[in-house]
């Protein structure tokens, strides 16, 4: 599969009262053209952060980009002016389906309006560049088309009511459907989807899912997809990447990656994986602090199998399988996980 | 639709509430048998003089008597006679409106106008000393006694500078009354001279009352800015790529205003209480000044008339402003 | 005593409101140290009219007035009149308007729906306007603005105390104590009162800005205390006819009400901050 975006070596650190916390410490990570991808790790992690330095998003006062690239087809979107990231990339080749679909949406416009707003600007058809600049009546009419087509497309009954209503108006689930659309309208090449279905109840989660899914696969387009919850991953994704800490420790096909994890973190996960309404838990230890992390392995102070070395040094990666690549000085041997897979 | 429930809902409470106000500013004029009718008859009056005066007041009848006559009376308009300048207190309150009217417009658009500019300004460089600088005004605002703020323009400026008139509300006998709003009057009149004049004398009451209604639109606009800033969808947009411009002045703008609008009850209610004062600093002929005579004189009738035009004109702002909030909300209608 | 330390650090830790918390100090030491810090203590009461109107000089800081009494040491003693104003219309108003609120709140019949529809009547005007009203039947004194100043705020306290009762009986733990049979004096006071004991105090120290401003306009209007009470309202209204000469006889007791006003202000927007945790924004999510 080739690339599509590839972030290496990208270090993110936030400004915070005890010092410097550094919340992605040379990440890698990358997604191919159509991959789904998941990235998945306990809250704090630093998948959002990924994700949201990927969109360009991050606090302008709090957050410092300390090294690395993201490389996006052949562009690295940190060199870029922001300007013209926001015209040219954001909510073009890359949209985002954010966490709570509740409070993404204006309370005091009407669904039509914020649609209309975001396809002035975001529209395929829209030209690039240019101030406050008018939406000319025959775009505007033809993109309302393709909205209306778009919002059956995700199942909505009676697009056009929907359009008239205010977002307090319409369920919860259907307001997680036009975040979908929404997301497909400006035909992205990448949708960051930042835990899109936690703020859902369960039965409307695996409709929403397999929505996205079916969308995303077959217009080709990749999907990065956060997400706490390793069963959530498994429904969707073709490559699962875990982040432990600030770094990126696994990274696998999903069958591969439920059937031979190879981290001693991730078989953890795994084998916590019945009681995940309790989130991740049975795992023995806390999680770091992100100011002065532990030296070497951040995952050694709660591993098992660490030893001096893990305490020394970070580990390098390992390719331990096609496409599965691991961060560990003493890798599970392969098949430990089958139990849970 | 709910909405509409509402507003007919708070307009059928308009009567009773101006009745009970009626009733409470009656039973406070009566609590005290104090003898307003001795202080204008004079020390030299006879027995007969003062019967025959109480009487034109309609004072020699018990008191429930004289509220019913009273209720009556304001039911068709008539508050009675004003005990100082002996005229139907109508006419005097009809005719001093539009003055009051006319200064409290003036204030509220230009501190609006100048508040919500400088409070989304406050809050998108938050922390900045442009931000500083307005916290110390805001507060400052809403400190100041606007009495003496008044005392001290006119120390300022009228008499040191000599930039302004000291007091009044247009030199000489003015434009020729149209709608009793000078400025409006001496423009339709084309008189500019006058025009200019009027003007010159509005700017201090105009600017002392407009300051504390302006710090507090400042405030909430600021705060209201900062909520939206801070929400999920402002986040949205702009990892939609909406530029941030649009996203401030378009989206975060018209939330905010809702928390300001909701304020302007409280804004208004303000600019009356200090109108009061501010028109007794300024001799501004409207209804502070003539409520401020009023005390002076202890001219209850007419005391009790300005408390009724108050009231009323306060409740039907407040009920203005509750149906503008549903109209830009549309959360309220729900 | 925990939680009182707990607010005076943070108090501490916000810079504005630690001005406000000082002002507010130095407002109640000065009112109580008036006879020992002011110059002319005697001049409260005694007039030397061959030094009227004289410049601030340093045996009279703020000048003196149109009686030849020393400006400065008036404004000392003035402190005291607004204190005692401020403190005990605000007390009786809250006295007054908290328990009307609770009742009314708790018990939803047609006496509580009375009486909340009275406190809206007085709610329909400015507070000045009914007290102006009240103040002039009265007459002049300082118990007169108390009355008119409590007369007409208890509405205040009893909508305040009557919306946050309403929604603290929705609370469940509030429910549950209902349900197990505790009495309604019980459930008032153990669970709803201190419910909302924060936005009290915050409402009360920004309620005392307000007042005395209202108290000022009272006495500049001459409904305050008569002559030749020091009270700063009144002192600005008296000095109006010596202007623009007599410049510093109008200024300081101005200069006074505004320090004043603007340390309750500042306090009571830091205890909001501090104690009202609905109006803190959430950054992080």
């Amino acid at each position: 599969m080739d690339g599509l975006l590839a972030v290496t070596d990208l270090e993110v650190g936030f400004a915070t009262e005890s010092g410097l916390a550094r919340v992605l410490d040379h990440v890698n990570f990358r997604i191919g053209r159509g991959e789904i991808v998941g990235l998945v790790g306990e809250s704090g992690c630093g998948k959002t952060t990924l994700a949201r330095a990927i969109l360009g998003v991050l606090p302008a006062n709090s957050a410092r980009i300390g090294s690395g690239a993201i490389d996006f087809e052949g562009r690295n979107l940190l060199d870029e002016d922001t300007a013209s990231l926001a015209d040219d990339v954001r909510g073009r080749q890359i949209t985002f389906v954010p966490q709570d679909p509740f409070s993404s949406f204006n309370p005091v416009f009407t669904i039509g309006a914020q649609i209309d707003e975001l396809m002035k600007w975001k529209s395929p058809a829209a030209e690039h560049g240019g101030g406050m600049r008018r939406y000319p009546r025959a775009r505007r009419r033809a993109d309302r088309e393709r909205v209306l087509e778009l919002l059956r497309t995700v199942q909505l009954p009676d697009p056009e009511a929907i359009l008239r209503k205010y977002p307090h108006e319409v369920s919860g689930g259907q307001r997680q459907r036009l975040m979908i659309a929404l997301a497909l309208l400006p035909e992205p090449k990448l949708i960051i989807a930042d835990e899109p279905t936690t703020a859902l109840d369960v039965t409307i989660q695996a409709q929403i899912l397999k929505l996205l899914r079916r969308l995303a696969t077959d217009r080709r387009v990749s999907v990065l997809f956060t997400t706490h919850d390793l069963g959530t991953a498994y429904e969707i994704c073709d490559r699962i990447t875990v982040m432990y800490a600030g770094q990126e420790v696994e990274s696998a096909p999903s069958d591969e990656f439920f059937a031979a994890p190879r981290h001693v973190y991730t078989t953890r996960l795994l084998q916590s994986l019945p009681s995940r309404e309790h989130g991740i838990s049975g795992i023995p230890g806390q999680i770091p602090g992100l100011v002065e992390p532990p030296s070497g392995c951040r995952f050694h102070p709660r591993c098992d199998s660490a030893s001096a070395i893990c305490r020394a040094g970070r580990p390098g990666v390992t390719v331990v399988g096609p496409d599965h690549l691991v961060r560990c000085y003493h890798p599970v041997e392969g098949g430990a996980g089958e139990a849970a897979a | 639709m709910r909405a509409l429930v509402l507003t007919v809902n708070r307009l059928a409470w308009f009567v009773p509430t101006l009745l009970g106000l009626l009733a409470i500013t009656f039973t406070i004029s009566h609590l005290i048998p104090a003898d307003p009718i001795a202080f204008i008859a004079g020390d030299n009056a006879t027995a007969e003089q003062i019967a025959a005066l109480k009487a034109k007041f309609g004072v020699d009848k018990p008191i429930p008597v004289q509220l019913w006559n009273y209720v009556l009376g304001v039911a068709q308009g008539d508050f009675g006679v004003s005990l100082y300048t002996q005229r139907p207190i109508v006419d005097d309150l009809v005719g001093r409106l539009p003055a009051t009217l006319e200064l409290a417009f003036v204030s509220i658009v230009a501190s609006a106008i100048l508040g919500i500019p400088l409070g989304v300004l406050a809050a998108v460089r938050r922390n900045s000393w442009l931000d500083h600088a307005l916290r110390v005004f805001t507060v400052s605002g809403l400190a100041i006694a606007a009495f003496w703020l008044a005392i001290l323009f006119q120390l300022l400026f009228a008499m040191r500078l000599g930039w302004t008139p000291l007091q009044g509300r247009v030199d000489g006998w003015g434009p020729d009354v149209i709608t009793g709003f000078f400025l409006i009057d001496s423009a339709v009149a084309g008189d500019w001279g006058v025009f200019r004049d009027v003007v010159a004398h509005m700017i201090l009451p105009a600017v002392t009352l407009g300051f504390p209604a302006m710090a507090t639109v400042m405030r909430f606009t600021r705060a209201g800015v900062l909520d939206a800033i801070n929400s999920n969808y402002v986040d949205y947009q702009l990892a939609m790529g909406v530029p941030h411009r649009v996203v401030i002045w378009r989206y975060v703008l018209r939330n905010a205003l809702i928390g300001t609008v909701t304020q302007l009850g409280l804004i208004l209610g303000n600019l009356i209480a200090n109108a009061v004062v501010v028109e007794a600093v300024f001799d501004w002929p409207g209804l502070g000044l003539y409520a401020v005579n009023s005390i002076l004189q202890s001219d209850y009738n007419a005391i009790m008339g300005f408390t009724l035009v108050i009231g009323a004109v306060f409740i039907i702002a407040n009920l203005l402003v509750d149906v503008t909030h549903g109209l830009i909300d549309p959360r309220e209608s729900h | 005593m925990a939680t009182f330390r707990f607010l005076l650090r943070k108090l501490a830790a916000d810079r504005t409101a630690a001005l406000g918390a000082l002002i507010v100090v130095l407002l109640v030491a000065v009112a109580i140290a008036a006879p020992v810090l002011s110059t002319h203590p005697e001049d409260v009461t005694e007039f030397h009219p061959p030094e009227r109107l004289l410049g601030p000089s340093g045996d009279h800081y703020f000048g003196t007035d149109r009686m030849g009494s020393d400006v400065y040491s008036r404004i000392l003693f003035g402190a005291r009149i607004t204190i005692s104003i401020a403190v005990i219309a605000i007390g009786v108003s809250v006295l007054i308007g908290v328990p009307v609120g609770l009742v009314a709140g708790y018990y939803r019949n047609w006496a509580s729906d009375a009486l909340m529809r009275v406190s809206d009547i007085f709610l329909a005007v400015p507070q000045i306007v009914l007290a102006i009203a009240i103040a002039q039947t009265l007459g002049p004194s300082i118990e007169n603005v108390i009355l008119a100043l409590s007369a007409t705020y208890w509405p205040f306290w009893a909508r305040l105390v009557y919306a946050e009762t309403r929604s603290a009986l929705n609370e469940t733990y509030v429910e549950a104590s209902i349900a197990l049979g505790a009495s309604p004096w019980r459930v008032m006071l153990l669970h709803v009162l201190p419910n909302i004991s924060s936005s009290l105090i915050v409402r009360t120290t920004i309620g005392m800005g307000g007042t005395i401003l209202t108290a000022a306009v009272l006495g500049f209007l001459g409904l305050g205390p008569p002559a030749p009470s020091p009270e700063w309202g009144r002192t600005i209204a008296e000095s109006r006819e010596f202007l623009p000469e007599a410049w510093w006889y109008a200024t300081a007791p101005g200069l006074a009400i505004f320090l004043v006003v603007m340390g309750f202000n500042l306090l009571g927007d830091g205890l909001r901050d501090i104690l009202d945790p609905r109006t803190r924004r959430s950054t992080d999510g």
